[in-house]
């Protein structure tokens, strides 16, 4: 079994993350009355960007060019440490909870780095926005990671996931807190509406899109499966911790299934019905989640 | 040997033409100390004295000493080989290489001093010795109120350590810890507050680290890598013997002050340090930073230690050590390669640096490393010392009481913002000085700085990624060190119950073979070259982003926090626009808010005192006879025996 759940996190992950991303644009065409592109759109444009030439801006360094195989090679790896149905094989890299921030953060900085390489003023303009936010994503982020953890007593990925099946869980108000406050972190890292807006290739709005301004061919290529991996991951993580799950591993990949699918049509509904906030209101947002993380917490505490 | 070694080194410069012979001896006397040090870590019994209360001096080395020791080592002997091609040519550098060697005495004999006076005398030295090498190398009007500041808190500061050492002493508590026990609560109290305000001072934590940020910057850039590097963890290791070894068992509350005070000094530490404009200032306010983040590693383990959870206190222990000896080498290393820096371009200005590192590949590419390890990504050292710290944390958080509960996810929260920041800083820090275009043209002709002097920092960066590829090999022998000591098998990752487990090794490789694999796979297809999209203009480098610019969206939010300033000025002649000025700025509000009013308040007792002293001879004979009345006053109603 855990074999299975082995080949569904490496070969799932890479496959299938771009079909995330493609889903929740062709749902939210459907919700707002056109027709859109099919799921399968991102595949196309994968492979599109494979055959074209690479662009290299003048004067770069070698960090600009290693700075998207650097940032797939944390994806992943980062795909390694997430259970699928709450099993993983025993790979020797862990499952734990605070390595997989750290490869994010990884991520984060490499991006960064390659921005300030290009000196290109919308690259910085996207890295400086979405370390911001980081700032107050990444507190959140452990937060609502320490309520999941609180059951499990441990930050394994794979305790956390079986601590959080059954339906015992549901009674805690904590579970719910951690539920809401995951959302919102679920938000900033695929970069969705209301805090970013995928869709936007307006310099003064974006924040993910910068970063890969400048970037072409197989590059953009690598760049734009690890934002669809990025999907994956956080959706994998978001179903595995906080959504209802229970029984046997045919089940549980069931519920995953099931919990991945609602979450990108709620996505999808989300991007529909809210438009994008001041980016600067997004911080006072996730302060708001990281207090009904606390408040989950100390619900935990006392009772 | 080694001690005699390093008292040679550091008296022979006084020999002319003996300076290259005294570094090397200073080298060897050290390496030979760090290597006893390490084996003493690594379970070779413990020589020397025991720790004693009299008057009479000894030194030894036991685990505790023996880790500093090593951690000093690691950071001595690459800064000495260092100094041999940063001095050459410098003027006065005899004095200088002299006053290392003196620096190295002092920190060793703080850590293997084992009474009190020998502890307290090389104290004292090592806050004047930096003070005195500063004032060596520059005395300009700047630089010596940075050193009066140095000088004023630390000895304010630093009389906390004095209260502290001489009250163990006095109750017998260095050789024999119990009897603070039978002395209640109310002495270990006061030695406890006496050690966090004494030491805490000269570690820098926050609110008691005014002088750190000026200090560290105007030291000649070897001296900048001890001081950053070991001399405020030696602070930290006076902490440490008090609160886990003289005063133990420490109470709750000392627990939760030194984790609220980490949390303070590692948030605003970083906070502060990305919104500096000199390099080595905004290191010195990491070294803040990281500071923090040690003792709220501390801070756990006390509180855990209370609850009665031996293992992970222990661990929690092992996290602040394992951060001790990571931010020694990454921040020795950074500090050494800003030396080699102003060197080879002069300012250090972060505004006006850039496109260093295909210029100086070696000491830019020692840079990199070590600002990816500060920055606490994986797989390099800073990460995995985070990452026990912030499990440390986690486990406090999962703490059935409360108000433990409480205090600790509040912690991790912190602590997950301050890495966050880290990311921040240090990424803008790498762009500003390594990456892009140079903004000016002693950039621009900048040539690698000799091999002498980038070997030193990239042997550092190796040691960055040899100690965030196995941290497991050190971790069991920290955990040892511990107040109730825990076993841990020795292995490269770190597998900690309670925890995914860290498999760094693992990481290292999956990483490097991926990020090889996918680099040959994107293919060595020739690269169109274009010049970056400005909307059409070139880039120029008056045009190119600012540090300000880059953490601008961070000080809009917390605009309420940083309180930043800036004032724009148009300069019109007749209608029409000539220039604008800019100056903006984040003040430092510990120096406006809380030291400001001190310094106000201390300025005007002071002419008040100064009435006192009218210089007549009979005003004085008033004095003493009010003195003497007063005394006799006390005496009879028996509050004075």
């Amino acid at each position: 079994m855990s074999a299975f759940a082995g080949a569904i996190q490496i070969l799932g992950g890479l496959v299938l993350a771009p079909l995330l991303p493609g889903t929740i644009q062709a749902l939210k065409a459907r919700l707002q009355g056109r027709r859109g592109p099919s799921p399968l759109q991102p595949y196309r444009e994968l492979r599109r960007l494979w055959g074209k030439t690479l662009v290299d801006p003048q004067p770069t360094t070698v960090v600009y060019r290693l700075a998207p195989c650097l940032v797939v090679a944390a994806m992943i790896l980062a795909l390694f440490l997430v259970p699928i149905g709450g099993l993983s094989p025993d790979w020797p890299l862990g499952n734990d909870a605070i390595v997989l921030v750290g490869l994010l953060a990884l991520a984060r900085f490499a991006l960064a780095a390659a921005g300030w390489d290009t000196g290109s003023g919308f690259a910085l303009m996207g890295s400086s926005r979405d370390l911001t936010l980081s700032v107050f994503a990444e507190a959140l982020l452990v937060l609502a990671l320490i309520l999941a953890a609180a059951p499990a007593g441990s930050t394994d990925l794979v305790a956390m996931s079986a601590a959080a099946s059954g339906s015992a869980i549901w009674g805690e108000p904590a579970h719910w807190c951690a539920g809401a406050a995951f959302a919102l972190v679920l938000l900033v890292e695929t970069g969705r509406q209301p805090i970013d807006n995928p869709d936007t290739h307006l310099e003064l709005t974006m924040i993910h899109e910068g970063p890969l301004l400048e970037y072409a061919g197989r590059d953009l290529a690598l760049l734009e499966w690890s934002a669809a991996a990025r999907h994956w991951i956080f959706l994998l993580v978001a179903a595995e911790l906080y959504l209802p799950h229970w029984g046997g591993f045919g089940v549980q990949l069931a519920c995953l299934l099931t919990g991945v699918a609602v979450l990108c049509a709620a996505l999808a509904f989300t991007e529909t019905a809210q438009a994008k906030m001041r980016i600067l209101r997004a911080p006072a947002l996730l302060t708001g989640g990281s207090l009904l993380a606390l408040v989950g917490l100390i619900s935990r505490l006392v009772g | 040997m080694g001690l005699t070694l390093l008292v040679t080194g550091a008296l022979a410069p006084v020999v002319p033409r003996g300076l290259r012979a005294a570094i090397a001896l200073q080298a060897a006397g050290i390496a030979l100390l760090g290597t006893g040090g390490a084996l003493v870590l690594f379970g070779a019994p413990c020589f020397g004295a025991g720790f004693r209360s009299g008057l009479d001096p000894g030194l030894g080395v036991d685990g505790l000493t023996g880790f500093f020791l090593a951690t000093l080592a690691l950071v001595a002997v690459p800064a000495a080989i260092y100094a041999r091609g940063y001095l050459a040519g410098l003027p006065r550098s005899r004095a200088l290489v002299g006053l290392f060697g003196l620096f190295l005495l002092a920190l060793v004999g703080v850590v293997m001093a084992r009474d009190p006076s020998s502890f307290l005398a090389c104290w004292e030295l090592i806050t004047l010795v930096p003070a005195a090498a500063i004032l060596v190398r520059r005395s300009d009007a700047d630089v010596r109120h940075a050193v009066f500041v140095y000088l004023a808190v630390t000895h304010l500061g630093g009389a906390g350590v004095w209260i502290c050492v001489l009250a163990l002493a006095h109750y017998g508590a260095m050789s024999e810890p119990a009897v603070l026990a039978a002395q209640g609560a109310g002495a270990q109290a006061l030695i406890i507050v006496a050690a966090i305000v004494g030491f805490g001072t000269k570690a820098g934590l926050m609110p008691l680290h005014s002088w750190l940020p000026r200090a560290h910057p105007v030291a000649p850039s070897h001296v900048s890598a001890l001081m950053s590097g070991v001399m405020i963890k030696v602070a930290l290791y006076g902490l440490i013997r008090v609160l886990f070894e003289w005063a133990a068992p420490a109470p709750l509350w000392a627990g939760l002050v030194v984790l609220g005070l980490g949390l303070l000094s590692a948030l605003a530490g970083v906070l502060y340090a990305l919104s500096q404009q000199d390099l080595k200032r905004l290191l010195a306010f990491s070294s803040i930073e990281n500071v923090g983040i040690v003792a709220l590693g501390l801070g756990a383990s006390i509180l855990f230690a209370s609850q009665g959870e031996g293992t992970w206190a222990a661990i929690a222990f092992a996290a602040a050590l394992l951060h001790i000896l990571n931010h020694a080498v990454f921040k020795a290393l950074l500090f050494l390669v800003a030396g080699a820096f102003e060197r080879a371009v002069g300012s250090l200005e972060l505004d006006r640096i850039g496109g260093l590192l295909p210029r100086m590949p070696w000491t830019g590419g020692a840079f990199l490393v070590g600002s990816m390890a500060i920055a606490g990504v994986p797989p390099l050292n800073g990460f995995a010392s985070e990452w026990l710290t912030l499990q440390a944390l986690i486990h406090v958080a999962l703490d059935p009481s409360p108000g433990l509960g409480l205090a600790g996810a509040l912690a991790t929260a912190g602590l997950a913002a301050t890495a966050a920041l880290a990311v921040f800083c240090f990424v803008k820090v790498v762009g500003l000085v390594l990456l892009g275009t140079p903004r000016r043209a002693a950039v621009e002709a900048a040539v690698e700085a000799p091999a002498g002097i980038w070997a030193a920092p990239v042997f550092l960066a190796g040691c960055c990624i040899a100690l965030g590829a196995a941290p497991g090999l050190l971790v069991p022998s920290l955990i040892k060190l511990a107040p109730q000591p825990q076993s841990l098998t020795a292995e490269p990752g770190l597998s900690i119950p309670g925890t995914g487990s860290l498999p760094s090794p693992w990481l290292l490789v999956g990483l490097l073979a991926l990020t090889g694999v996918l680099w040959r796979l994107r293919g060595s297809r020739r690269a169109a070259p274009t010049p970056a999209w400005a909307c059409g203009r070139r880039i120029e480098p008056s045009l190119s982003w600012s540090s300000a610019g880059f953490t601008k969206p961070l000080r809009l939010v917390l605009e309420s926090v940083l309180r930043p300033r800036r004032e724009i000025e148009a300069v019109r002649h007749r209608g029409r626009l000539q220039s604008i000025r800019y100056r903006g700025e984040v003040p430092h509000l510990f120096d406006t808010l809380l030291y400001g009013p001190v310094q106000r308040g201390a300025l005007a007792s002071a002419l008040v005192a100064r009435r006192l002293q009218s210089g007549s001879v009979r005003a004085y004979a008033a004095y003493l006879l009010a003195l003497l009345l007063a005394l006799l006053v006390l005496a009879r109603i028996g509050a004075i025996g």
